[in-house]
């Protein structure tokens, strides 16, 4: 299949294979930086990073990684010798309380960039910040448009709009799906963002696309599961929170809607402890986009962020796809760093000039090339895989893909500039 | 006669809103929406019904009646989780909601027993945040479900399968507003109930006991959230914060009473979900479909509070 991107995956693969066949070597331990095993001690870099950490959600996972990768870096040979100080803030989904994260690490401690950002509520807030104060923002856990359609913000996870059209395709591709119902978020920039890119993917197959936006504290998701059969559906794609996305299944079990209609989701539902709260009901019947590869993968960096995960973090910190791509940022950025002429490693615009720098990373956690490029919009992660739920965990059922639809091609004629098609 | 029109007002809201919203529909979806309705329909009304129990019994309108719940719903889950049998952990569910609400009965509540209906509301408020703090910092957010034995089975009413748990919500709405009518109007507690809400200063003077007919009034409004806690955690979700906040639109249906009637909380909160559900047929009112059961009670307010006594008037 033309769209298929395995051999992009496998020969980042093998490139990475020679250099993390030492770490199986050293018994599994993590391989960080310069990798040389001794502590740095140097005056520190300073790094930031925001997270939303309240209720109803915790979007910490790609900082708690990212910091586990710094440390490990920093006991490592840090960067020529300088730990990286990495500076987080939570901005408990409060717009204030980003704003105000964002001022407290741009000018009070002078951050030269940002890492691992994971929000509903910063980027939004903060992306003019960042362009202003001529900051690059590395983020891991992005959820809102203006995370992807900034000039200063780049993300390793895809976000809703690229996992909900990677489903659909899938829905269409393989289940026979001709008319997909998107369910999403009514907050804007989110769920009439990604489902209006799924309507618009089943335009351009001449198929049938709608949206179906749900309150996030709506007691009532009957009436969507309804709203959605009425549209005339014959698929529907779960595109909400873990937990509200799990209530959205439990209403459509209810009614035993399991082989009436093909089902999908975007990456919220990719979490392990997902197929045990979903039952056997849903065995062999959801299919899941997953935006960064199998958490269980057995890829070179996949172990490794493993083992920085087992030996720098907390025991609690969560192994999900926001802290795959939270170790992915830091690694990246750590790359980075150390290709830089050292005098200039506090220098924040030629940080930025560095990170706006870096094309063609590669990495087992993704299947397309990462690249940043100096542009209105990032969205270096646009490929994915499907996994069905299955047995109590998760089963891959295709390989990497590159998403099609009309909102990726500007990112594709961005690529082919760039000289990476 | 003019205790039968706001039924029959509540029956004509459903009936337009159905002819306005479904006509032309097929009857087999027009069907599935007005069931979903009810079935949504009966969950605020019955927290509607919560709520106006214990404002009957003690004057105080319990914000933190959805908080109470949320606890005690995730200590049900937690138990579950190391293999405590169900009933087991429901009974313990219904046991730290009734813990918290006689806690605040006894403890908070008769501080505040010379303030402002209002103030009393608003300090519930704040121990509901309290506890919903002490509920995130003990489960952090992740994947959980509740479930009842009950959800397995289901009966088809229109069309829609209908699960025995939400007939059990719509079953405990009927018999908690006959129940509870029935104790306040024809026992002495429930009688001392009334007399304490209405001046506490008099049913003092003509020896009711006070704390112990307030703490009995918490015990059963602390029963009660239990049971809103079980029976939200596994029909809405359990995601404390949902469940807490659950209590607004219990307080649109209790509204639909004037805090007062527990009949009318009943029908009320049916006819929110009911229009609530059918403005999903309309292309048009589709997005503002949360605002129903708000929009309900201020129409309720602005119709029922004409010429009668304030809704939060200092007693």
């Amino acid at each position: 299949m033309g769209r298929i991107l395995t051999t992009l995956a496998v020969s980042a693969a093998a490139l990475a294979a020679p250099h993390f066949a030492r770490a199986e070597s050293h018994g599994g331990a993590p391989m960080c930086g310069a990798n040389t095993g001794e502590a740095a001690s140097g005056e520190p870099i300073k790094v930031g990073g925001i997270f939303g950490n309240a209720a109803p959600g915790d979007f910490s996972s790609a900082t708690d990684s990212a910091k586990a990768y710094f440390d490990c870096v920093n006991a490592n040979g840090g960067i020529g010798g300088r730990p990286i100080e990495y500076l987080t803030e939570n901005d408990q989904w409060n717009p204030e309380l980003a704003a105000q994260a964002a001022t407290k690490l741009i000018e009070d401690e002078n951050v030269v960039a940002m890492v691992g950002n994971g929000s509903f509520v910063e980027m939004s807030v903060n992306a003019p910040r960042y362009a202003e104060a001529g900051m690059m923002a590395m983020a891991s856990a992005c959820a809102v448009s203006e995370c992807f359609e900034s000039s200063n913000i780049v993300s390793t996870n895809q976000g809703p709009l690229p996992s909900s059209v990677g489903a659909a395709m899938y829905a269409v591709e393989e289940l026979g799906a001709t008319n997909v119902a998107c369910i999403g978020l009514a907050i804007p920039s989110v769920g009439n963002w990604s489902c209006g890119a799924v309507e618009e993917y089943m335009g351009s197959k001449g198929l049938s696309g709608s949206s179906v936006l749900l309150n996030p504290a709506a007691p009532d998701v009957n009436s969507g599961l309804l709203e959605a059969i009425s549209n005339g559906a014959d698929s529907i794609l779960v595109n909400l929170p873990a937990g509200l996305g799990i209530a959205f299944l439990g209403v459509a079990q209810e009614q035993d809607l399991g082989e009436a209609y093909s089902w999908t989701s975007s990456t919220p539902l990719y979490d392990l402890s997902v197929p045990g709260a979903l039952g056997e009901y849903w065995d062999g019947k959801l299919y899941v986009s997953a935006e960064l590869t199998k958490l269980d993968g057995e890829g070179a960096d996949n172990l490794n962020w493993k083992a920085v995960m087992d030996g720098y973090a907390a025991e609690d910190d969560p192994r999900d796809t926001f802290s795959q791509s939270g170790y992915l940022s830091a690694k990246f950025f750590v790359e980075t760093l150390m290709e830089m002429d050292p005098a200039t490693l506090d220098d924040r615009a030629a940080v930025t000039e560095a990170i706006k720098g870096i094309t063609g990373k590669t990495s087992d956690l993704i299947c397309g090339t990462y690249y940043v490029g100096d542009a209105d919009r990032h969205m270096p992660n646009h490929a994915g895989i499907m996994v069905v739920v299955k047995d109590g965990g998760f089963e891959q059922v295709r390989d990497c893909f590159e998403y099609e639809g009309p909102y990726f091609e500007p990112l594709i004629e961005t690529e082919k500039a760039l000289g990476l098609r | 006669m003019s205790r039968v029109l706001p039924y029959v007002g509540f029956l004509a809201l459903m009936v337009v809103a159905y002819v306005l919203l479904a006509a032309g529909k097929p009857i087999a979806v027009a069907g599935l929406f007005l069931v979903s309705g009810f079935a949504v329909g009966s969950l605020y009304a019955l927290g509607g019904i919560g709520l106006v129990v214990l404002y009957r019994a003690t004057g105080v309108l319990n914000l933190a009646l959805g908080a109470m719940g949320a606890l005690g719903v995730m200590v049900a889950w937690q138990l579950q989780q190391v293999g405590v049998p169900q009933w087991i952990t429901w009974i313990a569910a219904l046991a730290v909601a009734i813990a918290l609400s006689l806690f605040y009965g006894r403890y908070i509540a008769p501080l505040l027993a010379w303030r402002d209906p209002v103030v009393k509301a608003v300090a519930t408020l704040g121990f509901a945040l309290i506890v919903l703090g002490v509920t995130a910092f003990a489960w952090e957010d992740d994947v959980r479900k509740f479930a009842l034995p009950t959800d397995a089975l289901a009966v088809r009413i229109l069309g829609l399968r209908v699960t025995i748990t939400r007939m059990i919500v719509i079953g405990a709405a009927f018999a908690l507003v006959a129940g509870i009518w029935l104790y306040l109007e024809r026992t002495r507690t429930g009688l001392q109930m009334r007399a304490l809400a209405n001046n506490r200063d008099i049913s003092a003077m003509i020896g009711v006991r006070i704390l112990r007919v307030e703490s009995i009034a918490w015990i059963i409004a602390g029963a009660i959230a239990g049971f809103i806690g079980l029976m939200f955690g596994d029909l809405v979700r359990l995601e404390p914060v949902v469940i807490t906040f659950m209590v607004i639109p219990s307080v649109a249906a209790a509204i639909c009473g004037r805090l007062d009637n527990l009949g009318l909380v009943l029908i009320g909160g049916l006819s929110m979900g009911v229009v609530e559900s059918l403005l999903t047929l309309s292309p048009l009112l589709k997005s503002v479909r949360p605002v129903a059961p708000y929009l309900i009670a201020a129409v309720v307010l602005l119709l029922m509070q004409r010429n009668t006594r304030l809704l939060f008037a200092k007693d």
